[in-house]
């Protein structure tokens, strides 16, 4: 059977078909998750966030006029939650002086998710979308409206980072 | 493990993400063949991100039950009407406003608040550059005098115009069916001698555009009489040399033949 286009799915989804809206949340899920995990560097957040997300965007679908571009808005809602998120965090870390404990990482990949979790957001986001989801350059720098120049720059930065924090732990892969 | 070249870190990283070009890669890679700390950065950071890939796959892997978490909690949401838009609280607009009349409604609104900051900032940096520095009291009161007939002039010069267009506007108001009545007949009387001269001058024209035309007229009759008198002419001579032939020939044969013509 033919697969059904953003675009129909995304109609269907407005008349009030769960089903299509389904198949959206299975096509788009990863992305979102990984957005979330680029900016918060922290799966259990990410996770909420894509949750949240998806189903705000079920509920507000009706506001997306190009079905077509159901996977640019949602990745913007993403972006856009995790942002609030990442804001609200910083402010309980400020008024909260025992800051609860990390989450537990990927048994065997501790110390780089962690360095990974301590990147600068604007670095993280980009190595997370380049890295983890096996998305090229030119489409890094697509969704994040930034040029192919500037995604090498952030990668160039990030990886030299995460070089320097996991030599210093003597743990260089 | 040796510190790598400070001055090539960047290279070998841009060399790991396959930024480089042929050119930029061969001289890199004659680099790291004599640079045994570069070369090992090199090593690093290319394992470094296929752990970065194996982790990505590692979080892949428990991402079909994340999903499936979301499609059952979907199960209890129900889409809400269109046009409302959430906003929390201290937080950024969680929607994104990408279509139509809302993105560009934005987007102007947008450059016009950075216009208007940039304006007001302007203005607050010209300020403060030229601000006066302080000034005896002479200077001041006559700075503030000049200012204050500055400031008034304006406003007392609209409120005299305003006076007099006023009362314009009153007396015209009271004289204006006379004006009016006075303009008609004016106005007649202007026609009346547009529309004589006119006449006149048009009768005039025409006399001489009617004599013009009986001229060319005359003209082309006396030239058609000319080319019928002409061509009666070249008849004429025509019929002369005709018949002369026609005798000397005749006259020809009677000579050369009178036997024959005899019998």
């Amino acid at each position: 059977m033919e697969e059904r286009s953003d675009k129909e799915l995304a109609w269907a989804s407005q008349q009030g078909d769960r089903t299509a809206y389904t198949v959206l949340v299975q096509r788009h899920y990863k992305s979102v998750f990984l957005v979330g995990l680029g900016v918060l560097g922290n799966v259990h957040d990410a996770e909420d966030v894509a949750q949240d997300t998806l189903i705000k965007g079920f509920e507000h679908l009706r506001q997306l006029r190009e079905g077509s571009q159901f996977g640019g808005w949602i990745v913007t809602i993403a972006r856009n939650l995790s942002i609030n998120l990442l804001r609200k965090r910083k402010q309980e870390l400020v008024c909260d002086a025992h800051p609860t404990s990390d989450e537990p990482a990927e048994s065997g990949y501790e110390d780089l998710q962690q360095a990974v979790a301590r990147l600068p957001g604007e670095l993280r986001l980009p190595l997370v979308m380049y890295y983890f989801d096996g998305q090229d350059v030119k489409k890094v720098a697509e969704k994040l409206a930034i040029s192919t120049s500037g995604v090498y720059q952030k990668l160039r930065t990030a990886i030299k980072e995460l070089h320097e924090v996991l030599t210093a732990q003597g743990d260089t892969p | 493990m040796n510190r790598p070249c400070p001055e090539m870190q960047d290279k070998v990283a841009d060399y790991v993400l396959g930024a480089l070009d042929a050119e930029q890669t061969e001289a890199l890679q004659k680099h790291l063949s004599g640079c045994e700390a570069c070369r090992q950065y090199a090593r690093s950071l290319q394992e470094q991100g296929q752990s970065l890939v194996a982790l990505g796959r590692r979080l892949d892997a428990d991402m079909e039950a994340r999903r499936d978490r979301v499609v059952e909690a979907l199960q209890e949401v129900a889409p809400v009407a269109t046009n409302t838009r959430p906003f929390p609280s201290g937080g950024i607009g969680i929607l994104p406003m990408i279509h139509g009349q809302d993105a560009h409604a934005t987007r102007s609104f947008l450059k016009m608040g950075i216009a208007a900051v940039l304006v007001l900032g302007a203005g607050v940096v010209v300020g403060r550059a030229t601000a006066p520095r302080p000034v005896d009291v002479e200077q001041l009161r006559a700075d503030l005098q000049a200012s204050l007939v500055a400031s008034l002039k304006p406003a007392v010069q609209e409120s005299v115009s305003a006076e007099v267009d006023r009362r314009l506007e009153s007396g015209l108001a009271a004289g204006a069916a006379s004006l009016r009545d006075k303009l008609a007949e004016q106005l007649r009387g202007d026609l009346q001698v547009f529309v004589t001269q006119f006449t006149a001058g048009s009768e005039q024209r025409l006399e001489k555009r009617f004599a013009e035309f009986v001229q060319l007229i005359e003209q082309a009759r006396l030239k058609d009489r000319l080319h019928v008198v002409r061509a009666l002419e070249q008849m004429e001579q025509n019929r002369h040399r005709d018949r002369t032939q026609i005798q000397t020939s005749l006259a020809a044969l009677v000579e050369k033949k009178p036997a024959a013509i005899q019998h």
